[in-house]
């Protein structure tokens, strides 16, 4: 529930929210990568997405009868995003304006 | 987001949840007297009787066989008490799923003759959630 | 927190934190995703035999400890024969 009160954590969560049916990869800390396109997130940075593939799928073939998933925000170590569909201007204004001074 | 509006959201959730999924709280409740099997984050592993639990998980078990996380000692406990938050994974008996399922089904039915005007105020689509209200406060100590 | 409702009754696929993988129908699940699975497997991979199912029955597993849950395409699971699949276990996780 921490998210709720920090006003930067809801930021991320809403550039996540714009994201939604955009493309995107996902690497954990346990080294996986995930592409697949983003469904939903919650407040906790959890993730759904569709029509998943693992990179590097003959070394991981774990998950080959996975079509889509649920991550949990916690083991999240990056995502790729699309750029073109970020505003890094608008988010950097949003980033100055939610930070502690 | 306003504080106060997430509140709302939190509730909201919990009523959803209520609505058709069985929460593992309400599993680990109806284990209780059974036999289970807790591993921990650290991979020791302890089998007993479930004597009681809260919602936190942590539980406490009686006749108690302890075992290291190589698997190559063991130890017997009278009664031990497990913080929740170490817990990695419970095994409880298959026959729970049903007991569990039967019992809110019962709770359900039992809700919705007694209660019915009041959930379908509710603005929950009227499927019953109240007729588990007497649990839901016990979803917020999270 | 409503993004595992679409997979309560269904066939899912589990990755832990300490890297093993658990296949059952979700009974259920809470808002700390905690979640209980019945009719469930562990599956152990390993490079040099093919993939070795151990039943546990029913299981509840602490939300802390998942990493990943995946909906099973039963199709894809009925074509794939798992003693022919060698693969390293998946790593447990890393900070």
């Amino acid at each position: 529930m921490r998210h709720n009160f920090c006003p930067l954590g809801s930021l991320i969560f809403s550039v996540f929210k714009t994201l939604t049916d955009q493309q995107v990869t996902v690497e954990l800390k346990n080294d996986l990568s995930i592409t697949g396109v983003l469904k939903s997130v919650d407040q906790f940075l959890n993730i759904r997405l569709d029509s998943i593939k693992v990179l590097d799928e003959a070394r991981h073939p774990h998950m080959m009868a996975v079509k889509n998933c649920f991550i949990r925000g916690s083991v999240v170590r990056y995502v790729q995003l699309p750029s073109e569909h970020v505003d890094t201007q608008l988010l950097e204004d949003a980033t100055r304006r939610g930070a502690p001074t | 987001m306003k504080p106060l509006g997430s509140v709302r959201l939190g509730w909201l959730c919990c009523l959803l949840f209520a609505l058709d999924t069985m929460l593992p709280l309400s599993l680990l409740n109806a284990a209780q007297n059974k036999p289970m099997l807790v591993e921990l984050k650290n991979g020791e592993t302890f089998n007993g009787h479930l004597v009681n639990c809260d919602n936190f998980m942590n539980i406490t078990l009686r006749e108690v066989y302890q075992t290291n996380s190589e698997g190559d000692r063991f130890w017997k406990l009278k009664e031990c008490y497990i913080r929740g938050s170490t817990i990695k994974y419970l095994r409880v008996p298959d026959a729970l799923l049903d007991a569990v399922k039967e019992e809110q089904n019962r709770a359900r039915d039992a809700g919705r003759g007694a209660r019915g005007s009041f959930v379908s105020g509710g603005g929950n689509r009227g499927r019953g959630a109240i007729s588990r209200g007497s649990r839901l406060p016990s979803l917020f100590c999270v | 927190m409503s993004s595992l409702q679409g997979y309560v009754d269904r066939r899912v696929l589990l990755i832990l934190q300490d890297g093993r993988v658990i296949v059952g129908v979700m009974a259920g699940f809470d808002q700390k995703s905690n979640v209980v699975l019945s009719d469930s497997k562990e599956r152990i991979y390993s490079i040099d035999e093919g993939v070795e199912e151990i039943p546990l029955g029913l299981y509840l597993v602490k939300g802390d400890m998942i990493v990943l849950i995946g909906e099973l395409d039963d199709a894809v699971e009925q074509a794939v024969d798992l003693a022919t699949i060698h693969a390293e276990p998946i790593p447990p996780i890393r900070y």
